[in-house]
């Protein structure tokens, strides 16, 4: 069933166990898990069916710290999430992201990536992927990986005449949950906000939230504010440890033969490091994905290199005379250390319409990632010449230490970290099972609870974690 | 050959769409080493690796 408004939704009388908030890749997933299990759930929405712009504004915020996109730009805030713009990129954490890095704090989930294997098929129907095809090494170094361009599934075009027709699943749109409250124990209720008004308390017997990777932290900060300590009773890492995978124009390479490498239907191929090269150098995860340069620029690029070395030069002439696809542009996407001085607070100074405080993120790249965007090209680089698949120019803000450019990528929009999961519950929010530390009923979902972010897009993996999640609920309900 | 400057060498390529300007230099003393084509990819060389002007190339590359 689908509502249009919290007011509609009381009229038909559903007596829900479990209550989600937000209906974005994370939401719906949990959702029809629960109510393919019999469970019946409530998803509350804050946004309608379409994009509008006094939805949006709800997700004003401001940065501090390094140049990052304007945070009510960098996601949706209607049914679906930002499942509504994303690009498809796919790939689930790689087994050694889940490990500790010895050499960075604060590293390492308290599961493993098996505990979320048994559910990629489910993943893969979700997305509609085809199998992911394992790494193939192409020195000690340097692995080909695969990210799947998946048909960017929109979760609540594709979902929603199935939730529609479900006795199970209630979506309730233009509900707004402004805050939980909470006694320490458990979640006793959610305020709600709807049709430009205060809307009363809902309650059921679980709460999941689900409203991303920035807003996670913030209703959870603002509901532990409201409630004393309630809603979040160990709060020391609460918003802290937010991630993102920067990304920047690393350099170029010349390739002996582009078609050596398999690539994408976009003409796209993928690089990492594999475990040992990231042990032995002491960096983090990235992802080198190589875009086909245009014509003009191989010239450009044929130029330079001839000043330095005219030899390779000339045999790059040649290589460009016979086919024209012979040099790349080399993106580099990095996972970040994580540290709890990247973090998500409440604003002192200014609320949304519904008197929230809205987000400011502190956010700043650290000397290990510079190190890493750094030596992940020489790494690569290195790989190209030794093994002569290519040659690799790395870019000279890098090379000489200079700043971030502010006109390229900049990140990914991917929001991570903020309720981490872990053991530790000064340095996380929930536990292997996204169970909120100290609280008997509540959940949470999305990247929000990521330990680390690897080097690939999170979507995959959040469907995953949701799908474990929902498995993990029935079966607590059941008992 | 008289040696190119890297302005000269720039316009020759922006305007020439063939690279006939770098093919009429004279074959290079070794041209194994510096020919990946010739080499089969995946080889690993015994090169030392440098890295010049941003360019991570092995010093056979200089030649
Ligand atoms: C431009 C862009 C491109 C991207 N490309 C990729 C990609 O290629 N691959 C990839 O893996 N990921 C990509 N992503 C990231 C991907 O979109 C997110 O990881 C994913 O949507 C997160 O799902 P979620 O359910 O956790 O949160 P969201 O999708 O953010 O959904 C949260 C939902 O909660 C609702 N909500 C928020 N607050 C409340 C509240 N208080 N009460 C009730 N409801 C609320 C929102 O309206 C929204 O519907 C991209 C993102 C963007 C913006």
């Amino acid at each position: 069933m689908i509502f249009d408004s919290h007011e509609a939704y009381k009229q038909a009388g559903f007596k829900p166990k479990v209550c989600i908030l937000g209906s974005g890749p994370a939401g719906t997933t949990i959702a029809r898990k629960l109510g393919a299990a019999g469970i019946p759930v409530v998803v509350l929405e804050a946004g309608s069916r379409e994009f509008s712009d006094q939805s949006q504004d709800f997700y004003r915020g401001t940065t501090v710290g390094d140049f990052y996109f304007d945070l009510d730009v960098t996601r949706l805030r209607f049914m679906g999430g930002s499942s509504n713009h994303w690009a498809g990129w796919c790939r689930v954490l790689d087994k050694q992201d889940f490990e500790p890095k010895a050499w960075a704090p604060d590293t390492g989930w308290p599961i493993s990536r098996a505990d979320i294997e048994p559910y990629l098929g489910e993943v893969h129907d979700i997305l509609e992927l085809p199998a992911f095809r394992p790494d193939v090494p192409i020195s000690d170094d340097i692995r080909w990986v695969q990210l799947i361009k998946s048909p960017a599934v929109r979760f609540a075009e594709k979902f929603a005449d199935e939730l529609d027709r479900s006795r199970t699943i209630a979506v309730v749109l233009n509900t707004y949950a402004t805050e939980l409250a909470g006694d320490g124990k458990r979640v006793t209720g959610a305020r709600l906000w709807s049709s430009g008004q205060d809307a009363g308390t809902f309650t059921a017997d679980y709460f999941v939230t689900c409203t991303g990777g920035l807003e996670n932290s913030r209703l959870l900060l603002w509901s532990n504010r409201r409630s004393n300590g309630g809603v979040v009773p160990n709060a020391a890492a609460l918003g802290r440890y937010w991630m993102e995978h920067p990304t920047f124009e690393g350099g170029n390479a010349i390739l002996a033969n582009y078609g050596e490498f398999e690539v994408d239907a976009s003409n796209e191929a993928f690089f990492s490091p594999t475990p040992a090269a990231m042990e032995r150098l002491q960096i983090m995860n990235f992802g080198i994905r190589l875009i086909e340069t245009p014509y003009p620029n191989v010239k450009r690029l044929i130029a330079d290199l001839a000043c330095t070395a005219p030899s390779m030069a000339e045999w790059m002439s040649d290589q460009l005379e016979q086919r024209l696809r012979c040099a790349a542009q080399l993106y580099v996407a990095w996972e970040q250390a994580p540290l709890a001085s990247n973090h998500i607070e409440l604003s002192k100074t200014d609320v949304d319409h519904a008197g929230v405080p809205r987000i400011e993120l502190h956010w700043k790249k650290s000397p290990l990632e510079r190190r890493t965007l750094l030596e992940g090209l020489r790494l690569f680089g290195t790989t190209l010449a030794q093994t002569n698949l290519g040659r690799v120019r790395i870019a000279d803000w890098i090379g000489n230490g200079g700043d971030y450019p502010t006109n390229e990528e900049t990140a990914g929009h991917h929001h991570m970290g903020g309720t981490r999961m872990g053991t530790d519950v000064s340095k996380s929010v929930v536990d292997a099972n996204c169970k909120v530390h100290g609280m008997d009923n509540l959940y949470i979902g999305g990247s929000s609870v990521f330990c680390t972010s690897g080097q690939c897009n999170p979507t995959t993996t959040i469907t995953a974690l949701a799908c474990r999640l929902g498995d993990h609920l029935s079966k607590v309900i059941a008992v | 050959m008289k040696k190119m400057s890297r302005r000269a060498i720039v316009q020759a390529l922006l305007a020439l769409p063939a690279m006939s300007l770098l093919r009429s230099r004279p074959a290079v003393a070794n041209s194994d080493e510096i020919a990946p084509d010739e080499i089969a990819p995946g080889a690993i060389a015994r090169d030392e690796i440098i890295e010049v002007n941003g360019w991570i190339l092995r010093r056979s590359d200089l030649a």
